[in-house]
């Protein structure tokens, strides 16, 4: 795949804070068209990762192209990336359609339409400053004057953080329509894995710094299977299945596998696995390590 | 982005302006008052063109210029501080530069207009204040003759103008480095201060190639000073005026082949002189046997005629260092996001 059919093209990538790396050797592809649930537990590195891809904070070392340019390269590049930041922040001395007016003043591809239509549907008032609204219109407002400058590529920081349960299935609902209506590359961080189960169709787990599995969710899950047999097979897995998390339960054995073709055979029982199964194995054998 | 910039500024640059109008009332109100006074000492001279009673316009008013002067000075810190250091500070603060720089403006051009607006703002205000206050104290300044002088220098003319341009630079990269608006506000106020003090000390007299003159000291001469001896005893004589001129050194008593006066000496003609019953002046009988030891005192001066040329200096100096501040603050927001 070319680099300019990527959105996202990590080589090496490292941000240290003083001494303490939050990203460490990050290599990560994200293709165009998906949208991406970045996930891992807080502090995992998730913020760095999005910050550098907007050019809110350059790399250590490594390399970072962003739509086929660096991050944030100039004003043109700008246009294509529509960021909301950690906490949506906004201007809270001005108001909904003072934000609306900025969005307009400062990016030439915005489309008034797009923003009014949004405002009215999530029932901003226009005139109310943006001090005054609730975590969830504030993330309203900041998606809004994201997503009406047409970016390409969407990047979003735990939007829904601050949000209670219903509002959160609102809100991501919402964010996927908009995307589809834009056709653009999503790609949005949380700790959440209901989250992303229900919004993303591309997946990067990361955690203590590195990324730890990427890719198509339908392509991880027919990579992905639970294996559970007698315990003391266990150290017979075959050459190229490599256990990601393993189980013990009495005398036997239930372990998630990664094997690039079909299942391993053998004197187990295959099965699928789901998204968030998946998800936490990867998590559990990341604290497992960091831990040892 | 200019939108923006003054949708954000209204209200700070209402504040300034409202402060500005109550100044420029006071100030006009003071100027007219010079004014009459003139007025009225020109009538006591009845035509004669060079009018000898001015003079005393320059004694009625030295306390008001020096006041107005103290009034003016701080103009450019406290626009440096409450213009300047929040500017960016701000947005750092609050974390809305992750909002504001995300759209389809580079950080340069976003500080650049900032600065560009805030700047100019700052100029006008500043340039109207100083135009003022030089408007309302010139019959004071032409009857005294002394606008060279450190405290008044910097509260005549263009000199002000370059303060400000200096101050809100200096506040938007303290801010831009500090991230937080309040102790980027006191660091602004702090170093524009010692910046303060230090030009009209350091600088400004080297700006130009100081003249040297030496000056005989006769007792008239001593008579004529502020006062004798330093804080540490020190044989000097100060308040030394030269005509048409602005004092930027001058040395201790010296003695005929130039060595100091030795302190022995000063400090005998100090305590106990020889009593002439003769001599006048403040100084008296010391005036009078410090005189006899035949001494002088080198001064280095810059001549009234160059006042022009050293406002033009100095504040050239202050926009050549508000530039090389501004371009540390543009590598800065380029290179060193938050």
């Amino acid at each position: 795949m070319s680099l300019s059919e990527l959105a996202v093209h990590a080589r090496g990538l490292t941000k240290r804070y003083g001494r303490r790396p939050a990203l460490l050797d990050c290599d990560l592809d994200v293709p165009r068209g998906r949208v991406v649930g970045l996930v891992g537990p807080n502090g995992a590195g998730k913020s760095t990762l999005l910050n550098l891809a907007c050019g809110l904070a350059t790399p250590t070392t490594g390399t970072l192209r962003v739509l086929g340019s660096p991050p944030a390269a100039n004003a043109a590049h700008l246009a294509r990336v529509g960021f909301v930041a950690q906490d949506t922040p906004v201007y809270a001395a001005l108001s909904v359609a003072d934000h609306l007016r900025m969005g307009a003043k400062l990016n030439p591809s915005w489309d008034p339409a797009l923003a009014a239509r949004r405002i009215a549907r999530v029932g901003l008032d226009p005139g109310q400053r943006a001090g005054r609204l609730s975590g969830g219109q504030r993330a309203q407002l900041a998606l809004t004057v994201a997503v009406a400058k047409r970016p390409e590529l969407l990047i979003l920081d735990e939007p829904a953080a601050a949000l209670d349960p219903l509002a959160r299935d609102g809100f991501l609902r919402d964010l996927m329509e908009v995307v589809a209506e834009l056709g653009a590359t999503a790609i949005l961080s949380s700790h959440l894995l209901g989250d992303v189960a229900r919004a993303c169709d591309h997946l990067v787990v990361l955690v203590g710094s590195r990324v730890q599995v990427a890719g198509d969710v339908a392509d991880l899950l027919t990579r992905h299977h639970r294996l559970v047999g007698p315990r003391d097979e266990r150290d017979r897995l075959p050459a190229g299945v490599e256990a990601v998390a393993t189980r013990h339960t009495g005398a036997h054995i239930d372990a998630v596998v990664r094997v690039d073709g079909p299942p391993p055979r053998g004197p187990w029982r295959v099965a699928p696995v789901g998204l968030e199964d998946l998800v936490l194995s990867y998590l559990t054998r990341a604290a497992g390590e960091g831990n040892r | 982005m200019s939108w923006l910039t003054w949708r954000q500024f209204r209200v700070p640059a209402l504040v300034g302006v409202v402060a500005l109008a109550l100044f420029a009332a006071y100030v006009v109100h003071l100027g007219l008052d010079v004014r009459d006074a003139e007025d009225a000492y020109r009538a006591q001279c009845a035509g004669r063109p060079d009018c000898p009673r001015l003079a005393q316009l320059a004694v009625d008013y030295e306390n008001t210029s020096l006041y107005l002067a103290a009034l003016l000075a701080p103009v450019p810190g406290l626009l440096g501080m409450f213009w300047g250091a929040p500017l960016v500070a701000r947005e750092l603060e609050a974390g809305t530069q992750r909002l504001v720089w995300n759209q389809s403006v580079t950080r340069r051009r976003w500080l650049a207009v900032k600065l560009t607006v805030v700047g100019l703002a700052a100029m006008a205000v500043t340039g109207v204040a100083a135009a003022l206050v030089t408007w309302a104290m010139s019959p004071v300044d032409r009857a005294a003759d002394n606008r060279f002088s450190t405290v008044l220098f910097g509260a005549r003319n263009l000199a002000p103008v370059a303060y400000a341009v200096f101050a809100v630079v200096l506040g938007v990269l303290i801010g831009l480095v500090v991230r937080r608006t309040v102790p980027a506000m006191a660091v602004t106020a702090l170093v524009f201060v010692v910046v303060q003090f230090l030009v009209p000390n350091l600088v400004r007299p080297h700006l130009m190639p100081a003249e040297h003159v030496t000056l005989p000291m006769t007792a008239s001469a001593i008579n004529q000073a502020r006062g004798l001896g330093g804080i540490t005893g020190a044989p000097v004589v100060k308040g030394l005026t030269l005509p048409d001129a602005w004092i930027t050194d001058a040395s201790e008593l010296r003695t005929r082949d130039g060595t100091p006066l030795d302190r022995a000496i000063f400090d005998g003609c100090f305590t106990d002189p020889p009593r002439t019953g003769a001599a006048e002046g403040p100084f008296g009988d010391t005036a009078t046997c410090l005189a006899d030891h035949d001494l002088h005192v080198d001064v280095a001066y810059q001549p009234v005629a160059r006042y022009w040329s050293v406002q033009w200096l100095e504040s050239g100096c202050y926009l050549a260092l508000a530039g090389l501040l501004a371009a540390v603050a543009f590598r800065r927001v380029q290179r060193r996001p938050s």
